[in-house]
């Protein structure tokens, strides 16, 4: 039932897209035939599919490794922009930098930024128990508009005529690719810091103590862990990965600050985060799965479907999940079901 | 002078969409349930009040709209998380993202275009003659007049009516109130639709009366504003609708401040709002936690009559 129900949630989610491109007028059969061919049907495709995966896979990560705590960091969009704002200052002005140390030093400043914006969130739920959840989402806005502030401002292009952005980065600055593709390596990073979050989640010590505090506040505290002092810690190194996300889209994609560097990657981390069921190594599948619905919507474009049409099937997959979750649950209900992703601190309280 | 008193006017117009989204929220979580997904009620209120006012050249009518858009949409909720006891913070998220790519979506076609009808200012007789705040407080529209009534009528229903004192029970020990037979569930259903209307309202009063245009993502996170001030306002709805306005106020600086001139760039001027939104937030968390005052009692937990 672990696979099943998810299977069946993305089914029923398509079905559902289908339906609403119909109502819209248009062929769903054909639609989705251009979404295949647009994503993992031709060779372009796939290598467009794989760059879209790895911002998706490090946001997924973002989400479920705050989760194991029993955190929700929503605020995955606003790291990733402020790690790709930090990179991007290293980026323009560490000139002095040696060549090959530009990119390491840009990334770190990407992950060292998204984990202090995640932080501003951390140490307010962590001492008076403020809900994460609102004020990781404004610092969303914050950092959206302290982005537009510089590329509209200090670090505008001047030969951009008011479009919103930066000056270009050094060559030194750019992420190289996986050789014989145009993909650049961040999928292969991505990947490598999803394995590396599952073994220091799953295997370690410390990842076992994180899952008893998000798992029952009580327990852990009669066995003397501290719960504030995690809390900060996991929803740092959780924003340091979406910090990641962005410093990886900068360096491999856009090659400057530019408005629209996330296209709601952040909001699509949870979802991500949930269809896996908060599972590690399963935000990898999911986020493969959601990259290609994008990416086939942007080849639905050209035949004159809205792009939006992802967003709306990514969330129809989650509400049918939901759904099929809830009706299996009442099917048996001589127990309360285990809920990985309700642990006892989730709540709106505590 | 002149600069303060117009910073008021368009504090009002800026805080009434903010009153009623909040309004809403505060009507769901008194019955115990959560609703994150207040910014996409908002932009699918707005997106739809937009479609309908152009088509019927008659805004009233898209406002009507946007109503049942947004109760529409909060209905996928109650049912998620009232009838089938889904986790609330995660329905309304998914709801917050249905409705930004619904609205996306549904709206493609619509930006840059002109709504036909519209909604006028009303000067109220005399009133609006006064010297100095006639202009300021008595020349609005119908929807920034009806929302202190609104929100005395919320109050009044709260703690002066049966029905408040169900809701207030829903919210509080659902148990106990499903007891002694009060309709826990249809409560539930009925304040969580009535709110998304509230907050359907709320996004076609950006689209249809305020900006008069549709845009992708133009509510710009006040749904999650309007949550934040549920929070501030300790669930009691004239304190909301003071904060509302007060967040009002802070909105409008950021277009006053720029039209006279000030060499602050509009951007950063622009998060003015949310800064000072999370510096109250975080004040007023810390001294509700010492009072515990206002918070339903099982707000965000489902209610299972077989877990009673």
């Amino acid at each position: 039932m672990r696979i099943a129900v998810p299977v069946a949630a993305v089914v029923a989610g398509l079905v559902a897209g289908g339906v609403i491109l119909a109502l819209g007028g248009h062929d769903p059969i054909d639609a989705y035939n251009s979404m295949w061919e647009g994503s993992l049907g031709s060779s372009d495709g796939i290598e467009a599919t794989l760059i879209k995966a790895c911002p998706l896979v490090l946001t997924g990560l973002a989400v479920a490794t705050a989760l194991r705590i029993g955190l929700w960091n929503i605020g995955g969009e606003g790291q990733l922009i402020i790690g790709a704002t930090a990179a991007t200052g290293v980026g323009l002005y560490a000139t002095s930098l040696p060549g090959p140390l530009v990119l390491p030093a840009m990334i770190f400043a990407g992950c060292l930024a998204g984990a202090m914006w995640a932080t501003i969130a951390a140490i307010p739920r962590a001492l008076i128990g403020l809900n994460e959840i609102i004020v990781t989402l404004f610092l969303n806005y914050i950092a959206i508009l302290l982005m537009d502030h510089l590329i509209f401002g200090p670090w505008a292009d001047p030969k951009a005529f008011g479009f919103a952005y930066s000056r270009s980065l050094p060559d030194a600055a750019v992420l190289p690719v996986i050789p014989g593709s145009y993909v650049h390596v961040g999928i292969v990073i991505a990947v490598l810091v999803a394995v590396t979050c599952w073994w220091l989640m799953e295997r370690t010590p410390w990842g076992f103590s994180v899952r008893v505090a998000g798992g029952n506040a009580r327990t852990a505290e009669y066995l003397g862990l501290h719960i504030s002092r995690r809390m900060v810690i996991v929803l740092a190194l959780s924003g340091a990965i979406a910090g990641l996300a962005g410093a990886i889209e900068l360096t491999g994609v856009t090659n400057r600050l530019q408005d629209g560097i996330s296209v709601n990657y952040g909001y699509s981390g949870v979802l991500i985060a949930f269809l896996a069921r908060g599972r590690l190594l399963g935000v990898v599948v999911a986020a493969f799965l959601f990259a290609t619905l994008v990416v086939g919507s942007y080849a639905l474009q050209t035949t004159g479907v809205a792009q939006p049409i992802a967003t709306i099937i990514e969330a129809l997959i989650i509400v049918f999940l939901l759904a099929g979750d809830a009706a299996l649950a009442f099917r048996v209900h001589m127990t309360r079901p285990p809920h990985a992703l309700e642990p006892a601190t989730a709540g709106v309280r505590s | 002078m002149t600069f303060w008193l117009n910073s008021v006017s368009v504090g009002i117009v800026l805080g009434t969409p903010l009153a009623y989204a909040a309004l809403g929220e505060l009507i769901a979580e008194r019955a115990g349930v959560m609703n994150l997904g207040v910014e996409g009620m908002m932009l699918i209120g707005a997106v739809v009040g937009f479609i309908v006012t152009v088509r019927t050249q008659n805004a009233f009518l898209g406002m009507a709209g946007a109503v049942v858009a947004g109760a529409a949409l909060a209905s996928v909720h109650a049912v998620m998380t009232v009838g089938l006891r889904v986790n609330q913070i995660v329905m309304g998220l998914t709801l917050t993202i249905l409705g930004a790519g619904l609205s996306a979506y549904l709206g493609a076609g619509y930006a840059g275009r002109r709504p036909g009808g519209e909604i006028n200012a009303i000067p109220i007789p005399v009133l609006s003659q006064l010297p100095v705040i006639g202009s300021v407080l008595f020349n609005h529209d119908v929807f920034v007049y009806a929302v202190p009534f609104i929100a005395i009528g919320i109050w009044l229903l709260i703690y002066r009516t049966r029905f408040g004192l169900w809701l207030r029970a829903a919210g509080e020990q659902p148990g106990a109130a499903d007891a002694s037979g009060v309709p826990v569930f249809l409560i539930r259903y009925l304040a969580v639709i009535v709110g998304g209307g509230f907050a359907g309202l709320a996004g076609a009063y950006f689209s249809v009366v305020y900006t008069r245009s549709w845009a992708e993502g133009m509510t710009g996170g006040r749904g999650w504003i309007a949550i934040a001030l549920v929070i501030f306002g300790t669930w009691n709805p004239i304190v909301v609708l003071v904060g509302a306005l007060i967040f009002g106020f802070v909105d409008g600086l950021n277009f006053q401040l720029q039209s006279v001139g000030v060499p602050v760039s509009s951007h950063l001027l622009a998060m003015m709002p949310y800064v000072f939104t999370l510096v109250v937030l975080i004040i007023t968390w810390t001294r509700l936690r010492r009072r515990r005052v206002g918070m339903p009692e099982a707000l965000g937990l489902p209610y299972e009559r077989e877990a009673r």
